[in-house]
This record gives structure tokens, C-alpha cells and sequence, in this order.
């Protein structure tokens, strides 16, 4: 006989990928307000932008969108988004949420896959990793980035914000 | 070392061999297709190899239903378009694309947009967008380089952004790849010697990229033998039938392995050096192969180092000693082709202009092979690249 997925397994994967969603909008929305880094990264975006990541089929998903020089949550769901970034499943997704991988090699190992420009996806991408380095404890760094970021005072001190603010700004998000 | 995870496919039926052309017919007949669209260029159009393909369906219940001979090097969907309208009004039922990646890149995209019913090719980029099944291809390469004939990966030129913009999915696999020596005969010496550096860079970067797994690199491995076996022969006797075919299979393997494992820094530059300054696809990973693997040493200077065997290079000392040799013996290749066919070894032989540099490395850094490259691919790092290899 088969094993069954068990739903509070399941259950306990889907809340963990949707806190890890809506931590990364919300580190999104700080480190796009306050680092210089990210900043430069965006300068290149068209305005208005709008990204998603979601797990299929029919899992949590988030979109985001560049809006001036910084970026803003829209919601669960897919808000018509330019690009998708879509895990195959909750497993998938939880490996780069929880830094056991990179975001780079969740596509490398192709439990992502791409909706959309290739060239527009590498400066998500990017961008992902400069919010990955305020939001990850850096003893994972060396796991999750090809050379580890080394933060500078301002960026340690941005990131101790980022640290001090998440929990409220992940709080606010869970209703919209 | 076994990696954590890998996904492996390769979905097309291989024919390779002496009047292996002489299958098309049959070949489409079991794909319960009779009335082809031929997919090719000028250059091959030109050098007589359409009149041998239209020659084989002498007798057969296929046909011709029509032939498109203006696909250009680097593709837009315009010409895309253009293939796929003409599919249409013609009637034909499947495509078969003869000539080099251009050719084969330029008919899988018109197959997207055929079936799925759109103008719009740009809607598809990405991976897996495609969820029809698509009309049967064949794919008949007419040089020894990219491999498209087993690959899920189309590549076309973004006219507007001048950028290479590439698709993948497991629909666009040809059904068929035959491999006729005769196909590849009558390409000149710089173009053979360009295409199989294309090649042997799908190998060795295919070797040692991030999603390298041992199945490609069997694949890998055998490209890699296969290639620099005969690629000298092949220029220096183009009418060697069984270099040729030897070189076909090469590259064919070497293609395997990469749309598997995928490449790295080499082909992101590579693009961008064809998105910017329009340099040949094999010449520009040609030039940057030996920069790109020195690039690597530090993340995969012990994976490179294990190829040694495979390229020449001296089996002696320590890991990074072989890996340092891999590289040298790279070079020594470029060099004897250089003096064979006259391919250049330098980007500003290849016409590249120092202006460039700077477009180039933002494309490079977008392109999404550099995802797959051990080491990280910065702007300052392609910028030093780019600076050696001119
Ligand atoms: N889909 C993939 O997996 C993949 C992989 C690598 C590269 N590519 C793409 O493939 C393209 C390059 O393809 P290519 O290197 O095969 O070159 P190509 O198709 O552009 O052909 C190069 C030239 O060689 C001529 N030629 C080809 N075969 C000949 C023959 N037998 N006799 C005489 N002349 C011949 C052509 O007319 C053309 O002028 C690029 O656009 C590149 O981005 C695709
Ligand atoms: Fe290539």
C-alpha cells in the first residue's frame, strides 16, 4: 500500500512557503526603501513591473511591483504579472525559503522554473539576493551564494532593521 | 560526486550514417506526416544541399510542400512569422529544418507559433510555456556546432533590445535529428572550425557547470573525444566522410550534455558578444572558452582538471597543475585552427569594439546561462574577460 501525503504535513509545508512569501515581500519592501545596493539593482526595471512567485499548481503565490525606485507587495495571488517565477511544489519551494539552497539553484536544479524574459528574471533574481542577504542568517551565506556578501556597517545596521521589523510588516500583509 | 538532485531527458530519435538522408521520407511517414516544410538558408541552400534533400522524396508518398531559404544568422520573430505563415497557406504538416543552428532555432520557434496559434512568439519565453503537442520536426544539421538537433532550446534575436532571447521546453525537442555526412561536406573551413569550438564548448562547460550530472557528463566525455578527434581533419580534408560524421556525432553528444547540464560564463558572453556586435555564435565561444574555464578555477578547477585525459592536457601534478593544462591545451587548439582555417583568437579580430564592453557585460550578466556557472558573473568580472580576451 501507498503511504498518503499526510495533510498536516502538507499543511505545515503551505504555512511555512506562504511566512517565507510574505517575509520576502515585506524584506522586499524595506531593503528597496533603504540600501543603496538594491537601489542600483532596480534603476535598470521598467516601472511598474509586476513579478509573482507562486508554487503549482495551485499553491501560495505573491506578486510584487517596481513602483518609482522601490518595490511594493500587491498580494497573494498573481496580480497579472510580467514574470513568473513558479516552484514545482511545496518542497521545492521550502529548500531556498529555508536557505538549505540557494535561489540560483532551485533554477539550476530546475524545481523553478521561469515564466517570461530570461534577462528580466536574472535581475529578479538579483534583486533576490540582495533581499536574501538581509533576511538570511549569515552562517547559510556560504550555502546560498556563489561569494557570500560581506556587510558593511550600514548594511548590518540595515539588516538589524530589517530583523527588528519583519514580524509586524509579515503580520500587516497576511490579510491583503 | 553524485549531485543532490538532476533531471535528465533526451527525447529524439537519432539516424546517423552514410545516406542516412535518404530516411527523411520514411522517417516523416512514421511521424504520419507527407508534406514537409523545409527550414534552411542561403548558404546552405547554395551550396546544393536542398537539391539533395528534395532529391529523396523520388518515389516516396512525402512531398515538399515548401521551401523557405531566407533565414538569416541571427533570427526575430519577424522571420518567424514569416516560416509559420508560409506553413499554413502552403498546407504542410511538419517542418524540416536543414542547415546549421539558425536554420533549426529559426523552425522550432515557427512551430511554437504555428501551434500555438499566435504571432506573439515573445509570450513563450521561458521554460515550459508550451502545452500543445507540436507538429513533427527533423531536424537535418548541417554543421557540427550547436547541437539543436537534441536539443530543447531555441535561441532567436531580439531586433528591438538586440539581445538573444532563448525558449525552452520539452516540446521542442526535434522528433528526429539525422546526421548525413553529406550534409556537411561543403561547409567552409573557418565555419567548421567555429561551429565545433561551439561544441566542444557545449562539452567542457557542460562538464563543469552547476547542473553537471553523470549522465551528461558521459555525454560530455564522448563529445569531447569524438570533436577533437576530427575536427582537424575535417578542415583539412572537408571531403573526409567519416571525419565528418565523426564531427556530427561529436556535437551531437556535446549538445546532449548541455541541454542538460547547461552552460556557463563562456555562452553568457557569447551571447551577448552576438546580441551587441553580432559575432559569430562558435567564434565568440571559440575566442572565450579558455577565459571562461580560468574564470572557474577556483569553484571547479578540480572538476575541470578531471577532463585533462579527454583534451591532451598533462595528466601531472596537483588538480589545479591539470586544470591550468586543460586550459593551455585549449589554447594550443585555438592556434593550430587558427593557422588551418584562419578563425580568430581574439575579440577584436572578431570585430569587437572596446565601445562594446560595457553593453556587453550588461547583457552577459542577464543572460541566463550565468546562473549556471560555478562562479558568480558580475559586471566587473565579464568586464575582465572581456579586457584579456581582446
Ligand atoms: N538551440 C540550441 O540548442 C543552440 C545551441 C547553440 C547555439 N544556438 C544558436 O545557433 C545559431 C548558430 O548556429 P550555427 O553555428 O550552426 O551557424 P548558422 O546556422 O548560423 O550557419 C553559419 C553559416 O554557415 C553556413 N552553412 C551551414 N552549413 C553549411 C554547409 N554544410 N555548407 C556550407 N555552408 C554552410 C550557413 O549558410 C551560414 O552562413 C546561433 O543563433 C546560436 O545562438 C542554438
Ligand atoms: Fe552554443
Amino acid at each position: 500500500m501507498t503511504a498518503q501525503k499526510s495533510p498536516i504535513s502538507y499543511q505545515v509545508k503551505k504555512t511555512v512557503v506562504e511566512t517565507s512569501l510574505l517575509a520576502l515581500a515585506a524584506a522586499f519592501e524595506i531593503v528597496s526603501r533603504h540600501a543603496p545596493e538594491m537601489k542600483a539593482e532596480l534603476a535598470d526595471w521598467e516601472d511598474g513591473r509586476i513579478f509573482s512567485l507562486g508554487v503549482l499548481p495551485n499553491g501560495p503565490a505573491i506578486s510584487l511591483q517596481k513602483k518609482g525606485s522601490e518595490i511594493h507587495y500587491l498580494g497573494k495571488g498573481y496580480h497579472n504579472p510580467k514574470l513568473k517565477i513558479l516552484f514545482k511544489n511545496l518542497d521545492a519551494a521550502i529548500l531556498p525559503f529555508t536557505g538549505q539552497i540557494g535561489s540560483h539553484i532551485a533554477f539550476v536544479q530546475r524545481r523553478a522554473i521561469l515564466h517570461g524574459n530570461v534577462g528580466e528574471a536574472m535581475q529578479i533574481s538579483r534583486a533576490m539576493a540582495i533581499v536574501q542577504s538581509y533576511l538570511m542568517p549569515g552562517l547559510v551565506f556560504s550555502k546560498i551564494f556563489k561569494r557570500p556578501p560581506k556587510l558593511t556597517p550600514a548594511q548590518l545596521f540595515l539588516k538589524a532593521r530589517v530583523m527588528a521589523t519583519i514580524g509586524p510588516a509579515i503580520f500587516m500583509k497576511i490579510w491583503k | 560526486m553524485i549531485p543532490q538532485y538532476y533531471e535528465f531527458s533526451c527525447q529524439v530519435k537519432i539516424v546517423s550514417g552514410l545516406k542516412a538522408l535518404q530516411n527523411l521520407p520514411y522517417e516523416m511517414d512514421l511521424l504520419g506526416a507527407h508534406r514537409a516544410l523545409i527550414v534552411t538558408d542561403q548558404g546552405v541552400a547554395g551550396a546544393g544541399l536542398i537539391k539533395l534533400v528534395e532529391s529523396v522524396f523520388t518515389g516516396s508518398n512525402c512531398e515538399i510542400g515548401a521551401i523557405f531559404d531566407q533565414t538569416p544568422p541571427d533570427s526575430s520573430s519577424k522571420v518567424v512569422n514569416q516560416v509559420a505563415k508560409l506553413f499554413s497557406n502552403e498546407r504542410c504538416d511538419c517542418f524540416v529544418a536543414v542547415g546549421g543552428g539558425s536554420s533549426i532555432d529559426t523552425a522550432k520557434c515557427a512551430n511554437m507559433v504555428v501551434t500555438e496559434g499566435t504571432d506573439d512568439l515573445l509570450k513563450f519565453q521561458g521554460a515550459e510555456r508550451l502545452k500543445k503537442p507540436m507538429k513533427p520536426f527533423i531536424a537535418i544539421p548541417t554543421t557540427a556546432g550547436t547541437g539543436s538537433e537534441v536539443t530543447m532550446v531555441a535561441v532567436i534575436y531580439d531586433d528591438v533590445n538586440h539581445l538573444k532571447l532563448a525558449f525552452t521546453s520539452i516540446r521542442l525537442y526535434p522528433n528526429v535529428a539525422i546526421l548525413d555526412p553529406k550534409m556537411t561536406l561543403t561547409m567552409p573551413p573557418k565555419i567548421t572550425a567555429a561551429t565545433a569550438m561551439d561544441a566542444l564548448t557545449h562539452a567542457v562547460e557542460g562538464y563543469y557547470c552547476l547542473q553537471k550530472n553523470p549522465v551528461s557528463d558521459a555525454f560530455a566525455i564522448g563529445g569531447i573525444k569524438l570533436i577533437l578527434e576530427n575536427v582537424e581533419q575535417c578542415i583539412k580534408n572537408g571531403q573526409d566522410e567519416n571525419a565528418r560524421l565523426a564531427l556530427a556525432n561529436g556535437a551531437l553528444l556535446a549538445g546532449i550534455s548541455f541541454a542538460n547540464s547547461m552552460v556557463g560564463i563562456v555562452h553568457s558572453i557569447a551571447h551577448a558578444c552576438g546580441g551587441v556586435a553580432r559575432v559569430p555564435h562558435g567564434l565568440a565561444n571559440s575566442i572565450l572558452l579558455p577565459w571562461g574555464m580560468e574564470n572557474n578555477l577556483e569553484k571547479a578547477g578540480a572538476v575541470i582538471a578531471e577532463l585533462a585525459p579527454y583534451l591532451g592536457a598533462s595528466t601531472k601534478g596537483s588538480s589545479l597543475d591539470q586544470a591550468k593544462a586543460c586550459i593551455q591545451a585549449v589554447r594550443d587548439l585555438q592556434k593550430r585552427l587558427k593557422d588551418l582555417s584562419g578563425l580568430p583568437t581574439t575579440l577584436s579580430e572578431a570585430g569587437v569594439k572596446k565601445e562594446q564592453f560595457e553593453a556587453i557585460a550588461k547583457a552577459a550578466v542577464n543572460d541566463g546561462s550565468a546562473t549556471y556557472n560555478p562562479e558568480d558573473v558580475t559586471i566587473e568580472v565579464v568586464m575582465g574577460i572581456l579586457n584579456k580576451a581582446f
